[in-house]
């Protein structure tokens, strides 16, 4: 069944079907959401408020947009939003530099179900704008037109993030890219 | 880094993307491990309920779920009673109305000061202890359930004149019980914000689960 099928059975009150979209796109969220805050339960709490507010407006969803680009509009919103609630609290990423040096690079690969720590704790020191727009760019893979439609910023505004995020990226993960 | 390295190209050019850092991050993405089935369901479940007790006018006029749904929902939002210890989950406990069921709404269950009622659940030695603060004044308040009865007149609730919170404590043997309010007698109130059930003829109700002990 497409997404647009379960979006239409959602509207009518049909909540397996939204429990179907939710399976979906769920893993997508959390992988997103965990790369942008660095927090698992932090992501999981976020994924589940996208899900949430996409559930209640999802009478406002036009048809003509993919319903991923859609929901993942609504999770980068979610994510800015915690991570202001954060930055308010006085909560700190983590920024031990120290620590992000000393941890173990990955080589070649990665063992399945074991993250990449210093790459997410590197991607938490960037501007988050810079992150949102790698992550989008680089793990979704998608186009600059279509980060442009998700998150309301211009494209060459969008490159300038991917451009700057990278190259901070790269000095904060030395070596290991080099290599 | 030189200045004909990647990075120093166009910067509109989509050329610089580094191929290494692409490499890592998608490996990023990759290691995690996709969430397991029951994850997902906690996920569907939590949203349903959540979106039961949204007010209105956030759903967009489409698709506002019915209480009913809180089927779905209740096997996590469940009051939880265990070893002494009240046990909540999600949303539920101390449950506060700020939105309006049809019973919520009705005449006499709703106040001055607040716009729903509110009512919490308490363990209290052996039994759970209802209260249910309604904030313009009612006759007469009952608690039913399917441990009276669904007797109105079994389990009169007592206004407590420190607060007015209208309250009520009953012996609930382990298990799942459902319960509502009877305003004045003729009116049936569930907590908006409670956990509710499917209607077993009695109309909506809210449930509570008392723990086995342990």
């Amino acid at each position: 069944m497409t997404d647009a099928e379960l979006v239409v059975r959602t509207r009518s009150g049909d909540p397996d079907a939204f429990g179907t979209l939710v399976s979906r796109y769920y893993h997508a969220c959390w992988r997103f959401a965990y790369h942008m805050l660095g927090e698992r339960a932090d992501a999981e709490d976020v994924v589940q408020d996208a899900f949430l507010r996409a559930y209640l407006a999802i009478g406002r969803y036009d048809e003509r947009d993919q319903f991923r680009g859609w929901l993942f509009r609504i999770l980068t919103n979610q994510c800015h939003n915690t991570l202001t609630a954060r930055s308010r609290r006085s909560r700190r990423f983590v920024q031990d530099e120290s620590a992000l040096e000393s941890a173990p690079a990955p080589s070649s690969g990665f063992a399945s179900g074991v993250d990449d720590a210093a790459l997410v704790r590197a991607l938490g020191q960037l501007d988050p704008l810079q992150r949102e727009a790698i992550l989008l760019k680089y793990a979704e893979g998608l186009e600059y037109g279509e980060m442009s439609a998700m998150t309301g910023a211009g494209e060459s505004a969008l490159k300038m993030r991917v451009k700057r995020g990278s190259e901070r990226l790269r000095v904060l993960l030395g070596r290991s890219i080099d290599a | 880094m030189t200045p004909d390295h990647p990075f120093h190209a166009d910067p509109h050019d989509a050329s610089v993307d580094d191929p290494a850092l692409v490499a890592r991050v998608q490996a990023s993405y990759a290691a995690l491990p996709a969430p397991d089935a029951a994850q997902v369901a906690r996920c569907t479940t939590a949203v349903l309920a959540a979106a039961m007790h949204a007010p209105s006018r956030r759903t967009g006029g489409t698709v506002r779920p019915q209480w009913w749904w809180g089927a779905a929902a209740a096997a996590v939002l469940v009051i939880t009673v265990s070893a002494g210890v009240v046990r909540r989950s999600g949303i539920a406990g101390r449950v506060r109305g700020d939105l309006g069921t049809s019973a919520a709404t009705a005449p006499g269950a709703t106040a001055p000061g607040a716009t729903a009622p509110v009512g919490t659940t308490t363990e209290r030695g052996d039994g759970v202890r209802f209260d249910l603060t309604l904030p313009r004044s009612a006759r007469a308040v009952a608690l039913v359930g399917d441990f009276n009865g669904w007797d109105a007149n079994a389990t009169p609730m007592v206004r407590r004149p420190t607060d007015g919170a209208w309250s009520a404590q009953v012996p609930l043997s382990p298990g799942r019980h459902v319960y509502a309010f009877v305003i004045d007698g003729t009116r049936w109130l569930v907590d908006p914000l409670a956990p509710q059930v499917p209607d077993e003829g009695y109309g909506p109700a809210n449930a509570v689960v008392v723990d086995l002990p342990r």
